[in-house]
């Protein structure tokens, strides 16, 4: 049996192979870096929005709803083009000429495009917010009584955040930041428009080239899969270790 | 200076060539929002009522359709139909309506999970008590159980169909001559102005998403 002529002639070859497998890299070293950077700044949002000086309150909140209510692509392209084209001629120079910093054992790191940290910024603005509506969610799970109980208790106001509130507001946060992550990860394509070689970029590119769309296609899509599932598997099984669950 | 540059092409960035017949820009996005938006509304309830009453064998299938469409990114999606949607039909099908059947999709699979959960909702003695009255299961979800459970879903909509319109500007990557690509166009070919077009983009869709918020939270508010 021939296969349909919509497949296309034969399998990818290995140096294709090779390009995607860097896209998925890249794609999960991104993920990786937002969602760091993402979480850092949904705490401080969402302390910033709990917070007891009430000027806090609405700066944050007006961060979160101009983030969420436009698209992200929007977000990137603003970054990419946007404020790079504000930032002065040197700098932007210095920026897109390749620098690396030695490190011990021979190793070095290069300091990442500028395509990449536009990427990096926009992302992890844009996640943060959702990140930090998911905390404020998990922390008024938590019942005013727990909080009473702790003042009744004598506990200072950190001791009855660490130790009642938080361990409680934990659990119920656990289930919607695994799916934030996943977020982060599926959302790590879009910056394939401002040319950051990820996995989307490089399916793309590897198409192009071969005019295989369909195995591109899929291999992309199966590193897709397999990223997003290796993140909940390891959600999940940081949440069976924990003791009383 | 910036005036003459809003001035010279807002006409495009709001209608694209629309006196040509080929609409684009903000106009594009909402026809493309709004054809998709009915679609995956529909597709969801369809989904989640199946998921609600089909047999084990059905829900097994449909959930492990929706897991898949919720794994990969929008942008894959997008790329998939494009490829695939005319080799199914065997004709050339425009960017528009690929990016409509994309979008319709993965909104659909997301709704089909909201429409299941609003159902379960509903407790179980209101099944009972349809069942009781000799209503059939098909007339108690019709009578006695959507109609609470869809107000009660109207808020992850009105968050969905938000996440479809943000999502339009995807259409992007394949050439879909929406609001967000007629930007890029616009800043192309000015090079002066990147920040103020991006930001007059990020201003148009903010609009329009609080739009969206503020009517369906008068909606939520309406008596039955």
């Amino acid at each position: 049996m021939t296969p349909p002529s919509w497949l296309g002639q034969g399998w990818l070859a290995p140096h294709y192979l090779g390009w995607l497998l860097h896209g998925a890299a890249m794609t999960a070293a991104l993920a990786l870096c937002v969602s760091l950077a993402a979480s850092l700044l949904g705490i401080l949002l969402c302390a910033a929005q709990d917070s007891p000086l009430r000027v806090l309150h609405w700066p944050a909140r007006l961060f979160c709803s101009l983030h969420r209510n436009t698209p992200l692509l929007v977000q990137v392209l603003l970054w990419y083009f946007g404020v790079g084209g504000l930032l002065p001629d040197q700098a932007m120079q210095w920026l897109n000429s390749p620098h690396q910093l030695a490190l011990p054992l021979g190793l070095s790191l290069s300091w990442p495009s500028f395509e990449w940290l536009a990427a990096w910024i926009a992302l992890s603005w844009y996640s943060a917010c959702f990140i930090s509506g998911e905390l404020a969610a998990g922390l008024r799970t938590v019942g005013s009584g727990q909080r009473l109980a702790g003042r009744a208790l004598g506990m200072s106001e950190w001791q009855i955040f660490r130790l009642v509130v938080l361990p409680q507001a934990l659990r119920h946060i656990r289930q919607p930041l695994l799916g934030q992550y996943t977020a982060i990860i599926k959302n790590t394509s879009l910056t394939m428009a401002i040319g950051v070689a990820e996995l989307s970029y490089a399916s793309r590119q590897v198409e192009s080239e071969t005019l295989l769309a369909f195995q591109a296609f899929a291999v992309a899509t199966l590193f897709y899969l397999l990223l997003v599932i290796a993140t909940q598997l390891a959600g999940s099984r940081r949440s069976a270790e924990e003791p009383g669950r | 200076m910036m005036l003459s540059l809003l001035h010279d092409n807002l006409d495009y960035l709001l209608w694209g060539n629309l006196a040509q017949g080929q609409p684009g820009g903000l106009l594009l996005t909402v026809g493309i929002s709004l054809a998709a938006g009915v679609l995956a509304t529909l597709g969801g309830l369809a989904g989640g009522v199946a998921l609600c009453m089909g047999g084990p064998r059905l829900c097994r299938v449909l959930n492990t359709l929706v897991q898949i469409l919720r794994a990969i990114p929008v942008l894959m999606l997008i790329f998939w139909c494009y490829f695939l949607l005319p080799i199914l039909f065997g004709i050339d099908i425009p960017g528009v309506l690929t990016v409509i059947a994309a979008l319709a999709l993965i909104n659909a699979a997301y709704l089909s999970q909201s429409v299941k959960a609003g159902i379960d909702a509903i407790g179980d003695g209101q099944w009972r008590a349809a069942q009781a009255l000799g209503m059939t299961r098909w007339q108690a979800l019709r009578y006695i159980i959507l109609p609470p459970a869809l107000r009660a879903m109207l808020p992850s909509f009105v968050n969905q169909w938000i996440t479809l319109l943000k999502d339009s500007s995807l259409a992007y990557v394949v050439g879909v001559a929406e609001f967000t690509f007629v930007a890029t166009q616009i800043n192309n070919r000015e090079q002066v102005y990147p920040l103020q077009i991006f930001g007059l983009l990020a201003i148009g869709y903010l609009l329009l998403c609080s739009a969206l918020e503020w009517l369906g939270r008068r909606a939520g508010r309406m008596p039955a």
